[in-house]
């Protein structure tokens, strides 16, 4: 701050009255345009959602929203049964989903830790589902899961398995939808797992040998414990996702069978979007934030304590 | 360079002399009354919409009118004109519009000029524009709570589509009624049918939760089931609805592909053309996806017949048009009116059907040779009857469409996985009840 001592005097004429405000404000200067931008598109329109779930209005119709308290959160949670459903399933996805994700990821980011012949292509490869456009992905796996002219029964039949239905049936759907999420992102976790491998120090590792420790032992005394905040991260990162998973589940399924695959956020865009309940559709977003909020906190708060 | 000018105007006079005599041979009709104006017009990218457009310079030249044509994708297009009805200060003067789809929701809200006074009136209807050469119940689709909205410009049907080879080579008849699908769907299912003697389904249809209701409304109608009661209770349940559903989920279950509950009309039509299933329920102006060399292995081998009759003979199957409308906000009604009538003239549908194959609604375009050259010949006849026996009603005459559609369908599904038919019907019905008293009230 001292600085600006230097400018004070400038030679008349030179600067003008913004540079003289920019160079004695800096900091409201270069804030001021991203503090905007962020207001407009975040803060805005988060308030503003607060705002309509208050409200009833049924937007393809000339009337205006009616204020109506709590009444569209009183609905969801005690009368519509769509809403509890797709709560529940939201739960069940993000929770199989994400289990698979760690447990796969945490085993391939271990693999490609080794020393082996191509292993920089092999690292390259399993990257590559991340990189694809979900949609893309979506009517791909929808067309693998086709039961009667897809690609998936015929490999289970290999085996000796199915036919099954796949996304059409009930009780698959969401397995089925969890499988090509897994697909897409259990890389991320690989990376973020691969990043936190690599800074593990050495020492413990050379003791537990002098100490006669197996393998296994070192895995889980050693490796796991000391990845476990890098596992979190991910985990976090993964967790959000899944609650708010839209694209796959919308273009492979609609929420279909029935509403076997309608999670949180499928629902709340039908809601919206398709039925115009605006004010109904803004409650539920305001549920899925702080569902979204909660998860977060939770695991925000076992990562920096002990399990 | 003078005399030169002098000759171009001559030229011109002359030009729309001939111009208008030639129409003034047609009718007695004034053309030119509305000269000069300007009308906006927004289109859905659509056949019809591609089709007319090169023809639109005719109408510019007759009626000395200037068209201003937008035109935009399906999404957008319903997107923009909402947005813009909405408002109350649309500029549009013409818009495509799916009155099933909907009709009563701008019905109810005001947006919809009706048309039945013009189309009375001498003065601005031609004497050879013949209302009731369209299609029967076409005319009835335009018209909501008694008002008729425009005309329509093109129609489909949900109908029967069947493999001619599967049924000769098994000895099965054409199912005219509902029992003979069923028997039809029930002797052929697992029947060798593809190229390479792959076994097939007896039956496909839709049965994706909202997808699938359009095409059920077929056989709602033919058990004799309605969406609503006269009074607008829901009528879901009946027992005749309660007999559609049933049906629709029993053929899927029993004789259709493993996964229908999941299945729009593209996975269905591509179980069909791979040829892997003998009788398809959907609508008839999906007819080129099957006679597509690229895409299609059963091209020249379907059938395409009316809707399956209900008990007591009673007719299947819907009628659904995309029509023209006209906005209460446009300050040029008339004029937008003889733009309706222009491009819905004889004349015009049957240079649309024979040049580009749009299903257009006209029976005397059915019946001209040159209507039919676009279109197998069994679907020329049995689009021109199930338009004048079918239901016009093939979504429920509500103003939350999207969102009934989606309550009957989670029925339709229940019953293609072998649930508790009268229970899901009650509970849709219900649903209905619910809807219909939140979006409907005054």
């Amino acid at each position: 701050m001292t600085d600006h001592t230097h400018t004070e005097t400038p030679a008349p004429g030179t600067i003008s009255g913004w540079s003289l405000f920019a160079e004695r404000h800096p900091v409201l200067f270069f804030t001021t345009p991203a503090a905007v931008v962020v207001f407009i598109l975040m803060v805005f329109p988060v308030f503003y959602t607060v705002y309509m779930s208050l409200h009833s209005w049924f937007a393809s119709s000339v009337t205006s929203p009616e204020f109506v308290g709590l009444a569209n959160f009183k609905r969801a949670i005690m009368e519509d049964e769509r809403f509890r459903n797709a709560f529940w399933l939201t739960i069940y996805f993000t929770a199989l989903a994400t289990a698979l994700q760690v447990i796969l990821g945490v085993a391939l980011a271990l693999l490609l830790n080794r020393s082996f012949r191509g292993k920089g292509f092999f690292r390259s490869i399993f990257l590559l589902p991340m990189v694809a456009t979900p949609v893309a992905i979506a009517l791909v796996w929808m067309m693998m899961y086709n039961p009667t002219l897809g690609v998936m029964n015929y490999l289970v039949g290999l085996v000796g398995l199915g036919p099954y239905k796949w996304a059409s049936d009930a009780h698959l759907v969401i397995p089925a939808l969890a499988v090509v999420d897994t697909w897409e992102w259990t890389p991320l976790i690989t990376l973020i797992t691969l990043a936190g491998l690599a800074t593990l120090p050495l020492e413990p590792y050379e003791s537990a040998l002098i100490d006669g420790a197996t393998p296994a032992q070192m895995f889980w005394r050693i490796t796991l414990p000391l990845l476990r905040p890098t596992i979190m991260v991910a985990l976090l990162f993964r967790a959000i996702d899944c609650l708010k998973t839209f694209d796959i589940i919308y273009v492979m399924t609609a929420g279909g069978p029935g509403f076997a695959s309608e999670t949180l956020n499928v629902y709340t865009f039908q809601v919206g979007l398709f039925y115009f309940h605006i004010g109904y559709a803004c409650s539920l977003l305001v549920i899925l934030f702080s569902l979204v909020l909660g998860v977060s906190l939770v695991l925000i708060k076992v990562r920096r304590g002990s399990w | 360079m003078r005399t030169l000018r002098h000759w171009w105007a001559l030229g011109l006079i002359l030009g729309l002399l001939t111009l208008t005599l030639a129409s003034a041979e047609a009718a007695q009709f004034n053309w030119q009354q509305f000269k000069g104006t300007q009308l906006r017009v927004l289109l859905n990218k659509h056949p019809w919409q591609a089709g007319i457009e090169p023809h639109l310079k005719n109408f510019e030249a007759l009626t000395g009118m200037k068209l201003v044509i937008e035109v935009y994708p399906e999404d957008q297009f319903r997107a923009k004109t909402l947005v813009e009805l909405t408002s109350g200060a649309s500029s549009m003067d013409v818009f495509m519009t799916m009155p099933g789809q909907e009709g009563l929701k701008y019905m109810r809200a005001g947006w919809y000029q009706p048309v039945d006074e013009f189309l009375k009136d001498p003065s601005l209807t031609a004497s050879d524009y013949n209302w009731n050469d369209f299609l029967d119940k076409a005319r009835d689709a335009m018209s909501i709570e008694g008002k008729l909205i425009g005309p329509p410009i093109q129609i489909e049907n949900s109908a029967l589509m069947y493999r001619k080879d599967v049924f000769q080579k098994y000895n099965v008849k054409v199912p005219t009624t509902l029992d003979e699908l069923e028997a039809a769907a029930k002797a052929l299912n697992g029947k060798a049918m593809t190229d390479d003697g792959q076994p097939g389904f007896g039956f496909v249809a839709r049965g994706k939760r909202a997808a699938a209701t359009s095409q059920f409304a077929g056989m709602l109608f033919a058990m004799n089931g309605t969406w609503l009661t006269p009074s607008r209770e829901p009528a879901i349940n009946s027992p005749e609805a309660v007999k559609a559903i049933d049906m629709w989920g029993r053929l899927l279950r029993l004789y259709g592909p493993p996964g229908s509950e999941n299945n729009h009309w593209y996975e269905a039509s591509s179980i069909f053309s791979q040829g892997k299933a003998a009788i398809w329920l959907d609508a008839n102006s999906l007819f080129p996806v099957i006679e597509d060399p690229q895409k299609s292995k059963i091209i020249g081998k379907v059938g395409y017949a009316v809707f399956p009759k209900g008990p007591n003979n009673h007719p299947g199957g819907t009628v659904a048009p995309w029509g023209l409308g006209i906005p209460k906000t446009s300050k040029n009604q008339k004029a937008a009116w003889l733009f309706l009538q222009w491009v819905t003239n004889k004349e015009q549908v049957l240079k649309l059907q024979s040049e580009a194959g749009v299903l257009g609604a006209r029976d005397s375009v059915w019946k001209d040779p040159k209507g039919k050259a676009k279109v197998p010949a069994d679907l020329a006849v049995s689009l021109a009857e199930g338009s004048k026996v079918g239901t016009p009603f093939w979504n429920p005459p509500v103003v939350a469409v999207a969102e009934v559609r989606d309550a009957v369908g989670a029925a339709i599904v229940t019953s293609i996985q072998g649930g508790d038919v009268k229970a899901a019907a009650d509970k849709a019905a219900a649903e209905m009840k619910r809807i219909m008293a939140e979006t409907e009230k005054k």
